[in-house]
C-alpha cells in the first residue's frame, strides 16, 4: 500500500517544492521592483544630490541588508570586532554604500532597469539579473537577496564584479594590518574623501 | 653476454624512467595531487571561461586545491566547477569564489576569500556567492566603441534642426 503511494508522494513533494521556490523568487523579485520604482521616483523630484541622498535612505535601508554587507564585506576579521565596533563599522558601511552610489546620479536623469529571469542558485537564495541603462550605456547589475535577511539585497554584483568582493579585498588588508580599529578607521578616511 | 645484461639494464632504467616521467605529466596536469587530505565543493559561476580541470585554486596567494572537473548545470545554463581542496581548509559559508587572471593575459585561476559566518561549509556542498570571469574583451569594447544608445543619441541630436 505504502509502496504504491510513494511515487504519488514523491511527486507531490517535488510540485511543493517547485512551488516553495517559485513563490520565494517571486516574492524577492516583487521587493526589489518596488524598491528600484521608489527609488527611480525619489530620483526624479530630488532636486540635488543632498536631498537624493537623504530621500533614498530609507527605501535603501528597507531593500539593502547593510547589517549582512558589512559583515561579509569584512570577512573573517568580522568575529574579532567588539559590538561596538561592529554597530560602528556597519553606520559608517551604510553611509558610504548610500553617499558612494547616489554621488553616481544625476538628479533628474532616470535610469530604465530591465529585469531577467531570476534564479535560485541555493535554498534561501535568489539572484536576480537586470539590464540597467543609463545616459546612454548598458551595465549588467546582478542583485543577490537572502531570506534570512527578509529578502533584502546583501551582494550587488556590476559587470561581473561583486561589491562585497571588491570591499572585502580592501578591509581584509586594513584589518590584518591594524584589526578593527584599522578598517573603522579605513571607512572614515573614505567618508571624509568622499563628501 | 655481458654487454646484453648491460643493454638490457639501460632499457629497463630508460623504460622506468618514461614511465614515471608519464605518470607525473598526467597527474600534475588534471591536477589531482593536491597534498594529504581533501575534500570536494562545488562552485557555481554565470561564466567560467578559461577555468579547466587542473587549475589552481587559491587563498591568500597559497594554493590550497585544484579544479577537479567543470560542468554546465543544464537547468539555469550555468558553470559549476568542482574544486578539490586540501582538508585543513574549513571555509565559512558565506565564503566567496572569484574567476582570477594572473596578470593581464596569464592563465585562469580560482581565488577563494573566507566570509564571517560561524559556520562552514560541507564537503559536497555548493559556493554560490561568486565572481565570474570578467570579460575584458567587452570591457574594452564599451569604452573603445562606446554603447550602441550612445552612437543613436549622438544621430538624434545632430539630425535635429537647429533653432
Amino acid at each position: 500500500m505504502m509502496k504504491r503511494q510513494l511515487p504519488l508522494l514523491l511527486l507531490v513533494f517535488c510540485l511543493f517544492s517547485r512551488g516553495a521556490l517559485i513563490a520565494s523568487t517571486d516574492e524577492a523579485e516583487k521587493r526589489l521592483k518596488t524598491a528600484v520604482n521608489q527609488v527611480t521616483e525619489i530620483a526624479a523630484h530630488a532636486p540635488d544630490r543632498n536631498a537624493l541622498a537623504a530621500g533614498v535612505k530609507p527605501t535603501l535601508q528597507n531593500i539593502l541588508s547593510f547589517e549582512t554587507m558589512t559583515r561579509r564585506a569584512v570577512g573573517p576579521g568580522w568575529r574579532q570586532f567588539t559590538p561596538e565596533q561592529q554597530k560602528e563599522a556597519v553606520g559608517l558601511f551604510t553611509t558610504l554604500i548610500i553617499r558612494t552610489y547616489t554621488a553616481k546620479f544625476t538628479p533628474g536623469e532616470l535610469p530604465s532597469v530591465t529585469f531577467k529571469a531570476a534564479s535560485s542558485p541555493a535554498p534561501g537564495r535568489v539572484e536576480i539579473p537586470t539590464t540597467s541603462s543609463y545616459k546612454g550605456s548598458h551595465y549588467d547589475v546582478v542583485y543577490r537577496l537572502d531570506e534570512s535577511d527578509d529578502w533584502r539585497i546583501t551582494d550587488v554584483v556590476i559587470e561581473g564584479v561583486s561589491m562585497i568582493a571588491n570591499y572585502r579585498t580592501q578591509f581584509d588588508a586594513e584589518f590584518k594590518q591594524g584589526g578593527a580599529e584599522a578598517v573603522i578607521k579605513a571607512l572614515n578616511r573614505s567618508l571624509a574623501t568622499s563628501k | 653476454m655481458k654487454n646484453t645484461k648491460l643493454e638490457l639494464s639501460v632499457g629497463v632504467f630508460v623504460l622506468l624512467g618514461l614511465a614515471a616521467l608519464a605518470y607525473l605529466t598526467i597527474k600534475l596536469g588534471t591536477g589531482s595531487m593536491v597534498s594529504g587530505n581533501s575534500y570536494l565543493i562545488e562552485s557555481r559561476f554565470a561564466n567560467a571561461g578559461g577555468i579547466h580541470p587542473g587549475c589552481s585554486v587559491l587563498l591568500s596567494g597559497v594554493s590550497v586545491g585544484r579544479v577537479e572537473s567543470v560542468r554546465m548545470d543544464p537547468s539555469d545554463y550555468s558553470a559549476i566547477a568542482t574544486l578539490r581542496l586540501t582538508s585543513i581548509l574549513h571555509l565559512p559559508t558565506d565564503s566567496m569564489a572569484s574567476v582570477k587572471t594572473s596578470g593581464l593575459i596569464g592563465d585562469k585561476y580560482i581565488a577563494l576569500s573566507p566570509g564571517a559566518d560561524s559556520t562552514f561549509i560541507q564537503p559536497g556542498a555548493r559556493i554560490t556567492m561568486t565572481e565570474s570571469a570578467v570579460d575584458l574583451e567587452s570591457l574594452i569594447g564599451k569604452m573603445a566603441f562606446g554603447s550602441i544608445d550612445k552612437d543613436k543619441e549622438t544621430k538624434e541630436k545632430k539630425s535635429l534642426p537647429s533653432p
